[in-house]
C-alpha cells in the first residue's frame, strides 16, 4: 500500500509579469473583436454576424465570376460588370446590418450588465477602454469591408488576361482608394452607432435607432434640401449616411448623386462633416463614460 | 514581456490610511471629514446603507475624488495613482457585474488578462481560482445559467484571480441562502490565511463579528468606532447587583459618562472599557448600597453600533 496524499490547490500567488493598463487595453480589445463575431458566446450569438460575413465573401466571389464569364476585365468593365465600388455598393446594406449589431455589442452589455465596475477596477482608465473597443470596432468592421474587396482584387488578377502581378502593379491606386473609403464609412457609421449605444440600453433598439437615424436623415435631408428657404441646402448635408458614399464615388468612379451633391456641396464638405461628427461623437461618449465609471 | 513597474507586490502593514476625507454628492454627503487608519488582515466596513461604505470603496479605487483630504491605499494616492492602486487591489461589487453570455472560465480569464496577466497564465489562474471557490465542475457553463450563489462565487474568482494585494468586497454574501453565506464567509477567511488583505463591506454585522478582525464603523458618513474586533468585545456591559439604593448608584455611574439601565436592584452599566468595574465599586462604596455582585458581558457588534457613539 503506497501513502496516499491529497494536496489542495489552494489559492496561489503569483509573481510572473504583469502588462499593466497595455496589457488591459489588449484583453478588452481582444474581448471585443471576440463578442462582435459570438466567439466563446451561445451558438445562437454566432449565426447572425457570419451569416452576413458569408454573404459578403460570396459577393465578391460572385463578382470575379462575373468577369471570369465575360472573359476579359477590358471588356467586362466596358460592358458595366461590377468593380470594386459596385462591391461597396452592393454589400452596403447588409454591412449596416453588421455595423447595427457590432457597435451595440461592444458598449450595451458591459454597461447594462454592470460589468464596467469591474473594468474600472483593473489598470484601465475610461479611454483606454473606449480606445480599445474602437479599435475592435475598426476591426471587425474593417475586415469586414477589406476582407471581400482584397478576395475581389486578387481574384481579378487572377483572371487578368495581362497576368497576376502586371494587373496588381496596374492597380496599385486601389491599395489606397479602397481602405480610404472603408475608412470613411467606418468613421461615420462608427460615430452615430457608439454614440446611440452610449445612452440606449436595449441592443435591439440601439441597432433600430441607428438604422433608422442614417434612413430617416437621408429622406428628411432630401425633402427639406428641396424647399424654397434660404440656406434650406445645408440640410442635405444631415443625409449621413450619404457622405461615405460620396467620398467612395469620388475615389472609385460615380454612380448616382446624392443628397449634398445635389445641393450643390464638393466631396470636402463630406469629408469635413465625418470629422465633425467624429469630433462630437467622441468628445460626448467620453463625457458619458467619466460619469458612468 | 515587459512588466508593468507600477504592478510590483509590496508588503505594507497599514493598507488604509485616511486624513480629512469628506466627499458629497451634491447636497448629500456622503463622508465627513473621516480620519482613519486600517491595518493587514480582514476588516469589516460597517454601517447602514447610506453610511458611505461603497463611496469610501469607490475613492479607494480613484473612481471617485474627494473633495478634501487625503488618503492612501497600500502606500498609494489613488487620486495621483489610480492605475497603480487597481492593479494591486481586488474588488467584488455589490451589483451584477457578470456577463451572463460568458462562461465563468473565460470571463474570469479575462478579469486575470483585465489585471495585467498574460494570457496563457490568465487561462490557468481561471481555472485555478474557481476551483478555490469550489466551481471546478461548472466552469464551462454560461454565467447566465448560474444560481445567485455561483454567482457570487464568480464574482469573488475574478476579484482574486490577479492576486491582488487589497481585496475590496461589497456585501458579499448580499442575496445568498444561509449555507452560502456560511461557505462565503469561510472563503474569505481561507484568503486571509493566504495573506490577502480584505476589506468587507456589510450591514450584517453577525458576517463582520464572524470574519474580520478589525472593525470600522460608518453611520451617515462619520466615523463611529475604528478599531480591533478584540477591543470591540472588551467594551462590554457590566451587570451590577446591589443590596439597596440603585439610583444612586446608577447616578453616580451616570455622572462619568457611562449608561446604566436600573432594573429594581440590578443595573447593566456600559457598554465600556475595563475601568467600568473599579467605577462601580467606588460608587457602591460612596452610597453605602452593599455590592451583591458584578459580571462582565461582552457586547455585540449590534450592540455598538446601536449607541451611535461618535469614536473619541
Amino acid at each position: 500500500m503506497t501513502d496516499q496524499v491529497i494536496y489542495d490547490r489552494g489559492y496561489r500567488t503569483y509573481d510572473g509579469p504583469r502588462l499593466g493598463p497595455g496589457g488591459a487595453r489588449r484583453a478588452v480589445y481582444k474581448d471585443g473583436v471576440r463578442r462582435v463575431l459570438g466567439l466563446g458566446r451561445k451558438a445562437r450569438l454566432k449565426v447572425f454576424p457570419w451569416s452576413l460575413i458569408a454573404i459578403a465573401l460570396i459577393a465578391a466571389a460572385v463578382f470575379i465570376g462575373i468577369h471570369w464569364a465575360i472573359g476579359n476585365i477590358e471588356e467586362s468593365l466596358r460592358e458595366g460588370a461590377p468593380t470594386y465600388g459596385d462591391l461597396f455598393d452592393f454589400y452596403s446594406g447588409i454591412s449596416l446590418l453588421f455595423i447595427a449589431l457590432a457597435g451595440p455589442q461592444l458598449l450595451i452589455p458591459d454597461r447594462t450588465k454592470g460589468v464596467l465596475s469591474v473594468y474600472f477596477s483593473r489598470p484601465l482608465t475610461v479611454d483606454g477602454y473606449l480606445t480599445a473597443k474602437i479599435g475592435a470596432f475598426a476591426t471587425v468592421v474593417g475586415a469586414f469591408y477589406l476582407v471581400p474587396q482584397v478576395i475581389l482584387h486578387l481574384g481579378l488578377a487572377v483572371i487578368a488576361t495581362e497576368g497576376f502581378l502586371p494587373y496588381l502593379g496596374g492597380n496599385l491606386d486601389i491599395l489606397w482608394k479602397v481602405p480610404v473609403t472603408t475608412l470613411a464609412f467606418i468613421a461615420l457609421h462608427g460615430a452615430v452607432v457608439f454614440a446611440l449605444s452610449s445612452v440606449i440600453d436595449r441592443t435591439g433598439i440601439a441597432a433600430a435607432s441607428f438604422l433608422g437615424t442614417l434612413f430617416a436623415g437621408g429622406a428628411i435631408a432630401g425633402r427639406v434640401a428641396e424647399a424654397a428657404f434660404p440656406g434650406a441646402r445645408f440640410a442635405s448635408l444631415l443625409a449621413l449616411d450619404h457622405h461615405p458614399r460620396i467620398i467612395r464615388d469620388h475615389l472609385l468612379g460615380d454612380t448616382i448623386a446624392y443628397a449634398p451633391e445635389v445641393a450643390g456641396f464638393e466631396v470636402w464638405a463630406s469629408v469635413l462633416v465625418i470629422v465633425g461628427l467624429v469630433a462630437v461623437a467622441a468628445v460626448f461618449i467620453r463625457a458619458r463614460y467619466r460619469r458612468l465609471a | 514581456m515587459v512588466d508593468w513597474p507600477g504592478a510590483k507586490k509590496k508588503r505594507v502593514m497599514t493598507v488604509l490610511s485616511v486624513s480629512g476625507l469628506t466627499h458629497d454628492y451634491g447636497e448629500v454627503v456622503a463622508l465627513q471629514d473621516l480620519a482613519l487608519e486600517v491595518p493587514n488582515g480582514v476588516t469589516g466596513l460597517v454601517g447602514a446603507n447610506g453610511a458611505g461604505k461603497t463611496t469610501l470603496l469607490r475613492l479607494m479605487l480613484g473612481l471617485l475624488h474627494p473633495i478634501s483630504g487625503s488618503m492612501q491605499v497600500l502606500g498609494h494616492d489613488p487620486q495621483t495613482d489610480p492605475l497603480t492602486v487597481r492593479s494591486q487591489i481586488g474588488y467584488m461589487p455589490e451589483g451584477d457585474c457578470l456577463p451572463k453570455d460568458q462562461t465563468a472560465a473565460d470571463f474570469v480569464s479575462y478579469a486575470a488578462q483585465l489585471a495585467g496577466i498574460p494570457a496563457r497564465e490568465a487561462k490557468r489562474r481561471s481555472s485555478e481560482t474557481l476551483f478555490l471557490v469550489g466551481l471546478e465542475e461548472e466552469r464551462f457553463r454560461f454565467l447566465g445559467d448560474f444560481s445567485t450563489g455561483m454567482q457570487q462565487r464568480v464574482k469573488l474568482a475574478q476579484a482574486i484571480v490577479h492576486d491582488p494585494d487589497l481585496l475590496l468586497l461589497d456585501e458579499p454574501a448580499s442575496g445568498l441562502d444561509p449555507e452560502g453565506r456560511v461557505q462565503m464567509l469561510a472563503l474569505i477567511k481561507r484568503l486571509a490565511a493566504f495573506d490577502v488583505s480584505v476589506i468587507v463591506s456589510s450591514h450584517v454585522l453577525t458576517d463582520i463579528e464572524q470574519t474580520c478582525d478589525w472593525v470600522v464603523m460608518l453611520d451617515a458618513g462619520r466615523l463611529l468606532r475604528s478599531g480591533p474586533l478584540q477591543g470591540f468585545e472588551k467594551l462590554g456591559t457590566v451587570l451590577v447587583e446591589v443590596l439597596e439604593r440603585p439610583e444612586e448608584v446608577a447616578s453616580r455611574i451616570r455622572a462619568q459618562g457611562l449608561e446604566v439601565v436600573v432594573d429594581g436592584r440590578r443595573l447593566m452599566v456600559g457598554p465600556g472599557d475595563d475601568s467600568i468595574e473599579p467605577m462601580v465599586v467606588a460608587a457602591a462604596a460612596e452610597t453605602g448600597a452593599g455590592l451583591v455582585r458584578m459580571v462582565r458581558g461582552s457586547a455585540s457588534l449590534e450592540d455598538l453600533f446601536m449607541t451611535k457613539e461618535p469614536a473619541p
